[in-house]
């Protein structure tokens, strides 16, 4: 399974560039519907799959827009926004309406979330 | 979290020695198949360790975490993964990930970020886990071991390829069945308990290189870093609670080969013991199917270890590896540092294991020494305190490392615990060593400075223990219960030489036992213990003759065997005196006392 990376070779601490096109410069591919739905644990019927393909594909297009930038002058940002470093001190609370989520889980059994059994782990 | 701290160092002491329990045949035949397997393999084994962060709150959202609390209270949006809830970093994980990473002397990577690591789990509530993939905060560092010595002791270099931070899973059990059928069919089943607590738990995953070899060097390695996370109070490093976990990876090849065999992980180690066991029995198994010519059946996989049966065993086989899909998290900025950050954290950090071993090494001490005084912290700064007020190393360490400790494993105590102060420590070795008091009667102070405090000096004056070495003093003391006592010197002048243990017992209530024993010819000859130490056989004194005179009834070191007699542990009794005296108070009785 090919790694869905999208960056250069780049030390982000050294802020050096190591030259090198990736693969993932090149055109996307088209997705494997049947293979999205089992990744994301969403079953889909035969119908469903080719009713969703080619609405998928065209999400997929529309953002592919982004690959026609020329990015050879550009630092790539190690991520999109400008906010950095927001901590929060190390001081407890205690959330108030715990019963409300409580409440929200469809199967609880005091004092435990009750859920299927699962075969595999991933 | 904090009545894990409270752990006696004795117990501590055990962990790094970890020994391998099995019958005396199946020993012989281990060491010898081990022995054959190290000529023929050469094993290479890999650590990776998760250590569960002692911070207030959590990761990402405030709540506390408390062990053993009940199931789902310490919850809240954001680690329930409710929609909307947003994650926030808590500044005391980067704290304690670059405290770390300067420990095991790491690269620290100046920009790092968060991303998600993604699959479906009951204990998972978001769907994924907010870690680091590509840039962990640390990076290329080390850790220096000292194998035990009764394993015949060395330094150890184990590299360590990267520290990063990462957020802990929910709990999961198993429910009672009770009437569901094990089947899953309409409605559906529910057959497992969450408890989320847990969940969004800060961690420092630590991975090191394959370096170790053995068993015994991968146990030391997990024990020296659960030394080194309590030295710096990042975590509490206990394995059985969970804080220190370790999975190990181990692949053997033949010697010479340059190609790695296949890896086999283990996990479910519970104990520094299992990880040495665990490697021990896993490289036995591979080796044998290599030998058999069925390296083929050593797959890649993931094995549990059966602390009954003292085996792996497989788990389910897995299809194919897991696709994780990691991406930067977009919830989380940047994790950025700066040069005088860091400075202030190296600044701030204790001396560490390996430097307090060095330094007490250099003092003079034994192996065995260093690494009982070096295990735990507090320990080592009771020590280094006591050093510092003067006292000798080597009776300070003997002082800790024997009447102490027992007393810390017998109440179940911390060496923080204990009344007793290193300043008063030193001054009780001073003591001893300048003769103001035997070392007997040091050991009594000790024992009431340990259990209810004061000062050396406080307790001498107190009970008058003021050691009296003095011969005339002696012989004051001598001639004062030959006077009080002349129908018993006629006596004895007259042939009853069994007399002279009256004397000497009277002797010793005079003394009160604050002068060792002399040996005491009858008529004045005494010896200065300093010269000479004997312990006269009959040196037990008769309780009637006790209530003749004016002796507190709480005297000290007095234990009454009955309630006529008392044994006086000033003086330096044998235990055999206990027979003795029994012969002795049918004398006393038909002699008519």
């Amino acid at each position: 399974m090919p790694t869905r990376y999208y960056y250069y070779d780049y030390d982000y601490n050294n802020r050096t560039r190591n030259c090198s096109t990736t693969t993932t410069r090149s055109s996307l591919e088209p997705p494997d519907v049947p293979r999205l739905a089992q990744t994301a644990r969403i079953s889909l019927t035969p119908h469903e799959v080719e009713e969703f393909a080619p609405k998928i594909r065209q999400v997929i297009d529309w953002f592919g827009q982004l690959q026609d930038v020329d990015l050879d002058s550009v630092d790539p940002a190690l991520r999109a926004d400008s906010e950095t470093g927001y901590l929060r001190e190390d001081i407890p609370k205690t959330f108030k309406n715990r019963e409300s989520m409580i409440a929200a889980v469809p199967s609880y059994d005091e004092p435990y979330i009750k859920v299927p059994k699962v075969l595999n782990k991933e | 979290m904090k009545s894990t701290h409270t752990q006696t160092a004795t117990q501590e002491k055990q962990q790094p020695s970890p020994k391998i329990k099995s019958s005396p045949q199946s020993n012989q035949a281990k060491t010898r198949t081990l022995d054959r397997i190290s000529k023929e393999y050469e094993a290479i084994i890999g650590i990776e360790t998760h250590v569960q962060l002692s911070t207030l709150s959590k990761a990402f959202c405030p709540c506390p975490y408390i062990y053993g609390s009940q199931p789902n209270t310490s919850v809240c949006p954001i680690c329930m993964g409710l929609p909307g809830a947003l994650p926030v970093v808590n500044s005391k994980v980067v704290e304690f990930a670059v405290k770390l990473g300067l420990a095991l002397n790491c690269k620290l990577s100046f920009y790092s970020k968060f991303d998600r690591k993604q699959y479906f789990y009951p204990d998972l509530p978001k769907g994924y886990q907010i870690s680091q993939f590509d840039i962990p905060i640390a990076t290329g560092g080390y850790l220096d071991v000292d194998l035990p010595v009764e394993f015949g002791g060395g330094h150890r270099r184990f590299g360590i390829t990267r520290v990063h931070m990462e957020e802990d899973a929910g709990k999961l059990l198993h429910a009672d069945d009770g009437e569901y059928s094990q089947e899953i069919t309409f409605p559906i089943i529910y057959a497992l308990q969450v408890d989320l607590n847990r969940a969004g738990v800060p961690l420092l995953e630590i991975v090191s290189e394959p370096d170790m070899r053995t068993g015994i060097e991968a146990a030391e390695y997990a024990a020296e870093l659960q030394r080194l996370v309590r030295y710096l109070g990042v975590s509490n490093g206990n394995m059985q609670e969970g804080s220190l976990r370790c999975d190990v990876n181990v692949s053997i090849r033949p010697v010479g080969q340059s190609k790695f065999g296949t890896k086999v992980e283990i996990k479910n180690l519970n104990s520094f013991s299992s990880i040495n066991r665990a490697i021990d029995f896993e490289i036995a198994r591979q080796a044998l199917l290599y030998s058999q010519g069925k390296a083929d059946q050593i797959v890649q996989e993931t094995r549990l270890w059966e602390e009954g049966s003292q085996k792996t065993v497989t788990m389910r086989k897995k299809e194919g590896l897991a696709d994780y899909r990691y991406f930067p998290e977009p919830d989380l900025p940047e994790v950025i540092l700066n040069k005088e950050y860091v400075d202030s954290i190296q600044s701030s950090l204790p001396e560490l294991p390996e430097m307090k071993r060095r330094r007490y090494e250099e003092m003079g001490l034994s192996m065995q020494d260093v690494l009982f005084l070096a295990n735990d912290i507090n320990v080592a700064r009771f020590f280094d305190a006591t050093i510092e007020k003067g006292a000798d190393v080597k009776l300070a360490a003997n002082w800790i490392m024997g009447d102490i400790a027992a007393y810390m494993k017998n109440e179940k105590l911390t060496i923080n615990e204990i009344k007793l102060s290193a300043a008063e420590l030193a001054e009780l070795i001073a003591s001893i060593k300048g003769a103001t008091i035997s070392g007997k009667i040091g050991k009594e102070i000790l024992f009431e400075l340990m259990a209810k405090g004061g000062t050396v000096k406080g307790i001498i004056i107190e009970k008058d223990l003021v050691q009296i070495v003095d011969p005339s003093e002696i012989e004051k003391m001598v001639d004062k219960v030959l006077s009080e006592n002349p129908k018993q010197l006629e006596q004895y002048r007259g042939g009853k030489t069994k007399l002279q243990g009256f004397f000497a017992g009277n002797e010793n209530i005079e003394r009160q036992g604050k002068s060792r024993a002399a040996e005491q010819d009858p008529f004045r000859e005494i010896k200065c213990e300093k010269l000479n130490v004997l312990v006269r056989r009959n040196l037990v004194i008769m309780c009637h003759f006790i209530s003749h005179r004016t002796i507190k009834s709480d005297f000290p070191g007095s234990t009454h065997l009955s309630s006529d007699i008392c044994l006086l542990k000033g003086s330096r009794c044998c235990l055999c005196i206990i027979k003795s005296f029994a012969l002795y108070s049918v004398y006393m009785s038909e002699a008519g006392f």
